[in-house]
C-alpha cells in the first residue's frame, strides 16, 4: 500500500492540534489538508480527493456529529475518524452509530492515530471480502461456514451466540463495535439495551479464547462504548501494544 | 417602621397613672360640683316651697350619680352638704317646723348607705371594664408583637430587634433580652442596674417571677425544655404577657438559627457548585494543550531520526503528559460527581465482568503488580450504576498500587452480605494510623505521616466515598501490620432513600 496516496483532511477548531498533527503526517508520507469548521470541511470534501477525515467531535458551528451526518449523505464509504475526549462516551457511540469508522481519545499518540488511519483506509481499499470467508487473526481462526473456531489449531467450543458475537467482532477486526450494534447483530434490535447480558457473554467468550481472561489481547473492551477485536495487523510485525515514544 | 404602631397603652396608661396633685384637684372639683348642685337644688326648693317634701329624693338624684361617677368620698361630702343645706332651708321655712335632729341624721345615714352601695357597685364595674380593656390591650400588643417578630430581618441577630420591639409595643420602661447561644445581652429603655448581669442571672439561675414591688418581670426563654436565653422587663405587663413574650422570643431565636443554618448550607452548596464548574472548565481547557503536546511528542517519535538522547527526552515528555492527563481526568471526575445533583441509575450489574473491566482498564498500571481476583460467586449480580462503581474500584486499586510493598499481591474481592455487596481491595503496605482512617476519605486530606505519603492529590478516596454514599452505601478501611490494609465499600441491594443526597 502506497502511503503517498493517502490524503487526509484534519477538521479541528484548535490550531494547536492541527499544527501538531501536520508535520508528522507529512513526514510519514501523508498528504494533509486542514479545516477549522464542519462547514468548511464539507465544502472541501464535496470537491473530493480525500482518503480519510480526522473529525473533531466538539467544534463550534454545526459540530462534529452533524458534519459526520452530512458527510455520510454524500460519501458513505469515506473513512472518518472522530477525535474525542474521554467524557464524551455518548457522543462517541452516536458518531459510531452514524457511521464513523473509529475514534481516538484525546490526548492520543501519533502511533495510535496513524494505525487507526491505516486500518480504516486499508479496509476501504481492500477488495470486498466474502461474508463467509474464513478469518484468521493471531492464533484464532474462524470459519463462518463450518461454524468452527480454532486456537493454535485446537478447536474451541463455543455456544451459538458466542460464535455469533465472535464472528461479528472478527469480521470487523480492528474496529470498535458498539454494544448496541453487537446486540442488534446477534440478538436483534429488541435487545439493543441489554449491555449487561452482552458483558456476561463476552466474559465467557474471553475465558475460552484468551490465555488470560483478565488481560485480554484479542477481545478488547472500549470502555463505555463497545468491543473491538484486535487488528490482524497488530499480530504481524509489532508487539500488541508498543508504548508510545519507545521507538527510536 | 417602629413608630407605625402606637400602643393604646400610652393613652390609657396616662389616665391611670395620674399624679397625686391632679387627683386631689379632681377630687375637690367633683365635690365642689356636687355641693353646687345641692345648693342650686336647695334654692329651688326654697323658692318653690312645694318641692320641699320631696327634697330628699331630689338630693338623692345628686348623690347617686356622684357616687356612680366620682366615688364614695365625693358622694359623702355631697350627702353631708345636702343634709346641712336642707336643715338650713327647713329652719328658714316658718310653716314647716317638723325638722328635727333624728330625721336629719337618719336621712344622712340613708344617703351614706346609698352612696356606699352605688360607689362600690360602680367601682367594681369600672374595674372590670378597666381590666377587660387592659387584657384587650395586651392581646392587641401581643398580636402586634407576634406579627412584627415574623417580619424580623433574620439576616442579623434578632436580639436587639426583639428588645426594641418589646420596649416599643408594650410601652415598658426597660427591656433586656439575653441570647445564650450568641452569649449577648440586648437592651432597650433605661436600666438603673446592669441589665447584662440581671439577664444572665435569670438564665443561669432559671428564675421565673414577677416582682410587683420593683415592677420587674423575669423569664427564662426556653425552646422545648432547653433554656436558650432570658427576658427581663420593667414596667406594666402581666405575668401571662411576659410568658407569651418569652415564648415568642424563643421561637424567633429558633427561626434565626434555622435561617442562618439554611443560608450557610446554601452558601456551601453554591461554593461547591462553583468549584465544580471551575474545575470542569479548567480540566477541559487543559485537554487541548495536552493533546497538542502529546501529538507533537509522539509525532516526533514516529518520524524517527532521533538520537537516543532525543528519543529519551521525547519519551519523557510523553510520559509526563500522560501523568498530567490522568490528573486532569481525575479532576473532571470529581467535578462531575460534586457538581450539582448526581442521579443514580442503578441497574443489575454482573460483578465478575465489572471487576474484570476495572482490571483491564488498569492493565498498564498493574503490569508490575501481582493481582488476585476473588469472586465469591461467579454469577454474582449487584445493583449499581456501573460507571460509578468502576470509578470507586479504580480508586481503591490505584491507591493499593501506590502504597503496596513491591512484590506483594493486591487482592480484589467481592462478597455477598445480607442485603449488600461488599467490594474490597487488600494490599500490604504501611499501616494507616487510627486517626487517619476516617479522614483519608475526606477530600484533600493527606496523611501527615511521611511513611504514608505517595504521589497524589488526595482526591481519589473522597470520590470512592461519594460513590458509595450515592448508592446509599458506605466505605471503611482496616489496617494492621499482620493483616495488611483493606479498603471496603458496601453497596446495598436496594438503594436506601434519602441517604447520601
Amino acid at each position: 500500500m502506497s502511503q503517498a496516496a493517502i490524503r487526509i483532511l484534519i477538521v479541528d477548531d484548535e490550531l494547536a492540534i492541527r499544527r501538531a498533527l501536520r508535520p508528522p503526517l507529512l513526514e510519514l508520507g501523508f498528504q494533509v489538508a486542514e479545516a477549522s469548521r464542519g462547514e468548511e470541511a464539507l465544502q472541501l470534501l464535496r470537491a473530493g480527493g480525500y482518503d480519510a477525515v480526522l473529525l473533531d467531535i466538539n467544534m463550534p458551528g454545526i459540530g462534529g456529529i452533524e458534519t459526520l451526518r452530512r458527510i455520510r449523505s454524500f460519501a458513505p464509504r469515506l473513512p472518518v475518524l472522530m477525535l474525542t475526549v474521554r467524557d464524551q462516551e455518548e457522543d462517541k457511540v452516536a458518531a459510531l452509530d452514524l457511521g464513523a469508522d473509529d475514534y481516538v481519545t484525546k490526548p492520543f499518540s501519533m502511533r495510535e492515530l496513524i494505525a487507526r488511519i491505516r486500518t480504516a483506509v486499508r479496509r476501504v481499499r481492500a477488495p470486498e471480502r466474502a461474508e463467509d470467508a474464513p478469518i484468521t487473526i493471531g492464533e484464532i481462526h474462524l470459519d463462518p461456514v463450518k461454524r468452527v473456531v480454532t486456537k493454535r489449531s485446537e478447536p474451541v467450543h463455543l455456544t451459538r451466540k458466542e460464535f455469533d458475537i465472535l464472528h461479528c467482532l472478527m469480521s470487523r477486526a480492528g474496529r470498535v463495535v458498539t454494544y448496541a450494534k453487537l446486540l442488534t447483530a446477534v440478538w436483534g434490535a429488541d435487545c439493543r439495551e441489554e449491555v449487561e447480558y452482552l458483558r456476561t457473554f463476552v466474559r465467557q467468550l474471553r475465558k475460552k479464547i484468551e490465555d488470560d481472561a483478565s488481560a485480554p489481547i484479542y477481545l478488547l473492551t472500549d470502555v463505555y462504548v463497545g468491543y473491538r477485536f484486535a487488528d490482524a495487523q497488530s499480530f504481524q510485525d509489532e508487539p500488541t501494544e508498543a508504548l508510545p515514544g519507545e521507538i527510536g | 417602621m417602629a413608630s407605625s404602631y402606637i400602643s393604646g397603652r400610652h393613652l390609657w396608661g396616662s389616665r391611670v397613672r395620674l399624679t397625686r396633685g391632679i387627683r386631689a384637684v379632681l377630687f375637690a372639683l367633683e365635690s365642689a360640683l356636687g355641693v353646687l348642685a345641692v345648693l342650686l337644688l336647695a334654692s329651688l326648693t326654697h323658692w318653690t316651697g312645694w318641692l320641699l317634701p320631696v327634697a330628699f329624693l331630689l338630693y338623692l338624684m345628686i348623690v347617686v350619680p356622684t357616687a356612680l361617677w366620682c366615688g364614695f368620698w365625693q358622694a359623702l361630702i355631697v350627702s353631708l352638704s345636702a343634709v346641712l343645706v336642707h336643715g338650713i332651708v327647713i329652719s328658714r321655712q316658718p310653716e314647716m317646723k317638723l325638722a328635727s335632729d333624728p330625721v336629719n341624721s337618719i336621712t344622712f345615714l340613708a344617703f351614706v348607705l346609698v352612696s356606699l352601695l352605688v360607689s362600690r357597685l360602680s367601682a367594681r364595674v369600672t374595674e372590670n371594664a378597666r381590666q377587660a380593656e387592659h387584657r384587650g390591650e395586651q392581646m392587641r400588643d401581643l398580636y402586634e408583637f407576634t406579627r412584627r417578630t415574623l417580619q424580623l430581618n433574620l439576616h442579623v441577630e434578632p436580639g436587639a430587634q426583639l428588645a426594641d420591639l418589646i420596649h416599643d409595643i408594650f410601652g415598658l420602661e426597660a427591656v433586656a433580652v439575653f441570647d445564650a447561644d450568641l452569649h449577648r445581652v440586648y437592651q432597650a429603655g433605661y436600666w438603673t442596674q446592669d441589665p447584662l448581669e440581671l439577664a444572665q442571672n435569670v438564665y443561669y439561675f432559671e428564675t421565673n417571677d414577677d416582682d410587683l414591688e420593683s415592677g420587674l418581670g423575669r423569664r427564662v426563654v426556653r425552646l422545648g425544655a432547653a433554656p436558650v436565653g432570658s427576658l427581663v422587663v420593667r414596667g406594666e405587663t402581666g405575668p401571662l404577657t411576659n410568658n407569651a413574650i418569652a415564648s415568642l422570643i424563643a421561637m424567633t431565636f429558633d427561626r434565626y438559627r434555622a435561617f442562618a443554618n439554611e443560608s450557610r448550607i446554601e452558601t456551601e452548596r453554591r461554593t461547591e457548585q462553583l468549584r465544580a464548574t471551575v474545575l470542569d472548565s479548567l480540566a477541559h481547557a487543559y485537554k487541548t494543550p495536552l493533546t497538542a503536546i502529546r501529538a507533537a511528542s509522539t509525532g516526533l517519535a514516529e518520524m524517527g531520526k532521533l538520537s537516543p538522547g532525543q528519543a529519551e527526552l521525547v519519551g519523557l515528555i510523553d510520559e509526563q503528559t500522560a501523568v498530567l492527563n490522568e490528573l486532569t481526568t481525575r479532576l473532571l471526575t470529581t467535578a462531575r460527581l460534586d457538581g450539582g445533583e448526581v442521579k443514580i441509575k442503578a441497574q443489575p450489574v454482573s460483578v465478575g465482568t465489572l471487576l474484570e473491566e476495572v482490571l483491564a482498564s488498569l492493565r498498564d498500571r498493574l503490569a508490575a503488580m501481582k493481582v488476585a481476583l476473588e469472586l465469591a460467586d461467579d454469577e454474582m449480580i449487584m445493583s449499581c450504576e456501573r460507571q460509578l462503581i468502576v470509578m470507586l474500584l479504580t480508586q481503591y486499586i490505584d491507591n493499593a498500587c501506590k502504597y503496596s510493598i513491591y512484590g506483594t499481591t493486591i487482592t480484589v474481592r467481592a462478597e455477598r452480605g445480607k442485603a449488600e455487596t461488599i467490594l474490597s481491595v487488600h494490599s500490604f503496605g504501611p499501616v494507616i494510623p487510627m486517626a487517619d482512617r476516617e479522614r483519608i476519605f475526606d477530600r484533600y486530606y493527606r496523611s501527615a505521616t511521611l511513611a504514608n505519603r505517595a504521589p497524589g492529590t488526595g482526591i481519589g478516596l473522597s470520590v470512592a466515598k461519594r460513590v458509595a454514599l450515592l448508592h446509599g452505601g458506605y466505605v471503611w478501611v482496616t489496617s494492621d501490620e499482620q493483616e495488611g490494609t483493606t479498603f471496603y465499600a458496601s453497596i446495598p441491594d436496594e438503594r436506601q432513600k434519602g441517604i447520601g443526597e
